[in-house]
């Protein structure tokens, strides 16, 4: 029988431009120690001799300079003779992780799960620009088709946009405006959040007036790349008893779909369909209803690499219908005081993407809003129930949802 | 005690004599008849290009039948901050294009004397232009707007289609 999985320990590093100081197993070690620390905290008196597995969500190996980096971090971080998985899907990597780390302790293997996450992009270098940006967007660019995509120059932003300017066509939404509308958010939720890469008080005119980097995503409309990681620890019910551990936040909802990721190939270019299917998996298990999740719900961490997609998400994952999701945003749905705080951290464009740890960092980040502990961008918590989004990969091809309740809800 | 960074340069390279595979037939015909194949199923009849030689959808193998080199662009972006590997070139469009008589669209190199978003966009017809020394890659051809194409021709590095 399927065992209730907790969240008892959160760890999340500073989001950073750069750690010279730390290598990606460093900054793994780092959010592990942390996670551990917020279990303790919680009375949960463990070390990491106590934890039984390990899922890695690690995106990109050119980033690390090192292929199964996943092994080296199980050395640093002293979970050896302990199984431990890795696991890669592009963007979404995070949420991906979690979902294997739920399902670890859901299926009894484990009852007290490491779920870690980490990224170090900005190792990458481009010598003929003497910057790193560059390089580190050809190592995400090799996750193109490399027979068909790769050679036209296909990057992130130029395959995100593509669903954006199709999702256009259709609806006439997002427009330029309501793109950068996102943008003034998120980095404006960034500027209470002491881990955030690029808190920012900007205006829509700033945004429209950043450089262009693909039609129309501007420089303010895109997420940086950052360095960071972020650990969860999960438990069964069982160990949550044991260790008698307060505040346990429950994953009640766990979905995912991989569409295809071929943009060409869909019925309609204008949708991330990955977002779709794992909403609609993961409201079902949480017993939720994708007509009416919005009222269902305290806040959402989305995905926001690019402005436009977090519009489209507005829709795909149900909180208004197709078409709306940029007269939402004007009418203030989703800010930190609005009807559905979206991206209270931040998210990506105000936190920075450091991919294997983002969706792990969101998950993480809306758990402690769930706990009441989110800090100076803490919203209320009424419904006692949160959801993240993770979404990546070629065509935005992976999409996952976790949702997540405190204990007031499950009692 | 003040923290002091060691960084090293490094590269990861690998060298490959990659095979096309069932696809082989598609970069051949390309490279030497300047054609565009793709795949129709045998059983459901859907038209795949890229080509398969599989039906994802049937799990039926598919038949190559010859496509238009005109048709249509679906979606499209102007490039203007890229790879280090295309940073020279920018900026670059790139669109989605649906061959006449095809169902799926597929991602390829949109050249323009003009190019700014009016005129790459949604609905606008487009034809092949093929490179004069090919490899057999999708790099081989890219599209222009119809218009364009006779003056696109005539230049000493590409040359029409069929």
């Amino acid at each position: 029988m399927k065992k209730r999985v907790a969240i008892i320990g959160i760890g999340i590093t500073p989001f950073k431009a750069r750690y010279l100081d730390r290598t990606y197993f460093e900054l793994a070690y780092d959010a592990t120690k942390l996670a551990l620390g917020d279990a303790n905290k919680n009375g949960a008196e463990i070390t990491h001799k106590d934890l039984q597995s390990t899922v890695y969500g690690i995106y990109n190996e050119l980033f690390e300079r090192q292929f199964m980096p996943d092994i080296y971090i199980n050395s640093y971080i002293g979970m050896n003779d302990k199984p431990g998985t890795r696991i890669a899907a592009g963007g979404a990597t995070g949420g991906y992780t979690v979902r294997m780390a739920y399902a670890e302790v859901a299926s009894g293997l484990s009852d007290l799960c490491l779920c870690l996450g980490v990224e170090k992009c900005n190792d990458c270098y481009d010598e003929q620009t003497g910057v790193t940006t560059p390089e580190v967007l050809n190592a995400i660019a090799y996750s193109a088709d490399m027979t068909y995509e790769y050679p036209m120059g296909m990057m992130a932003a130029s395959s995100y946009v593509s669903m954006v300017n199709a999702h256009f066509e259709e609806f006439g939404n997002p427009t330029e405006e309501q793109m950068a509308l996102v943008s003034v958010k998120n980095h404006g939720n960034a500027m209470k959040n002491p881990k955030a890469q690029s808190p920012m008080d900007i205006t829509v005119e700033d945004v429209m007036n950043s450089r262009i980097i693909c039609y129309p995503f501007k420089l303010l409309d895109c997420c940086l790349y950052s360095e960071a990681s972020a650990a969860l620890i999960l438990a069964s019910e069982e160990k949550v008893k044991e260790l008698k551990v307060e505040n346990p936040i429950w994953i009640t909802g766990v979905g995912a779909a991989n569409t295809d990721c071929f943009i060409g190939n869909r019925e309609d270019m204008g949708r991330l369909y990955s977002n779709i299917y794992a909403a609609k998996v993961a409201y079902k298990m949480a017993g939720l209803d994708y007509q009416n999740i919005k009222a269902q719900i305290d806040l959402a961490e989305l995905h926001d690499a690019f402005s436009g997609q977090e519009v489209i998400s507005y829709e795909e994952l149900g909180f208004v219908p197709f078409g709306e999701g940029g007269k939402w945003i004007e009418s203030g749905g989703p800010l930190m005081n609005g009807e559905l705080p979206c991206c209270p951290s931040g998210g990506l464009i105000g936190c920075g993407h450091a991919v294997g740890a983002t969706g792990i960092m969101s998950t993480g980040e809306a758990a402690l809003q769930l706990r009441g502990e989110a800090g100076k961008h803490q919203v209320n918590i009424n419904k006692g129930r949160a959801i993240s989004h993770s979404i990546g990969g070629p065509g935005a091809a992976y999409a996952a949802v976790i949702v997540m309740e405190n204990e007031e809800v499950q009692k | 005690m003040e923290f002091e960074a060691h960084e090293i340069r490094d590269k990861i390279q690998i060298n490959y004599k990659y095979s096309m595979g069932g696809q082989s037939k598609f970069f051949i015909e390309l490279m030497k008849n300047k054609k565009i194949l793709g795949t129709k199923c045998k059983k459901c009849g859907k038209v795949w290009m890229p080509p398969r030689v599989n039906c994802s959808d049937c799990y039926e193998d598919t038949d190559w039948l010859e496509l238009k080199q005109t048709g249509t662009i679906q979606v499209s972006t102007i490039v203007w901050y890229t790879t280090s590997a295309f940073i020279q070139a920018i900026p670059y469009g790139i669109a989605f294009i649906r061959l006449d008589g095809a169902e799926t669209a597929f991602n390829q190199g949109i050249f323009s004397e003009n190019l700014v978003p009016s005129k790459v966009k949604k609905g606008q017809r487009v034809r092949a232009v093929f490179q004069k020394e090919r490899q057999g890659k999708m790099t081989d051809f890219f599209f222009v707007p119809e218009e364009e194409y006779e003056r696109w021709i005539i230049k000493p590095e590409y040359e029409g289609g069929e």
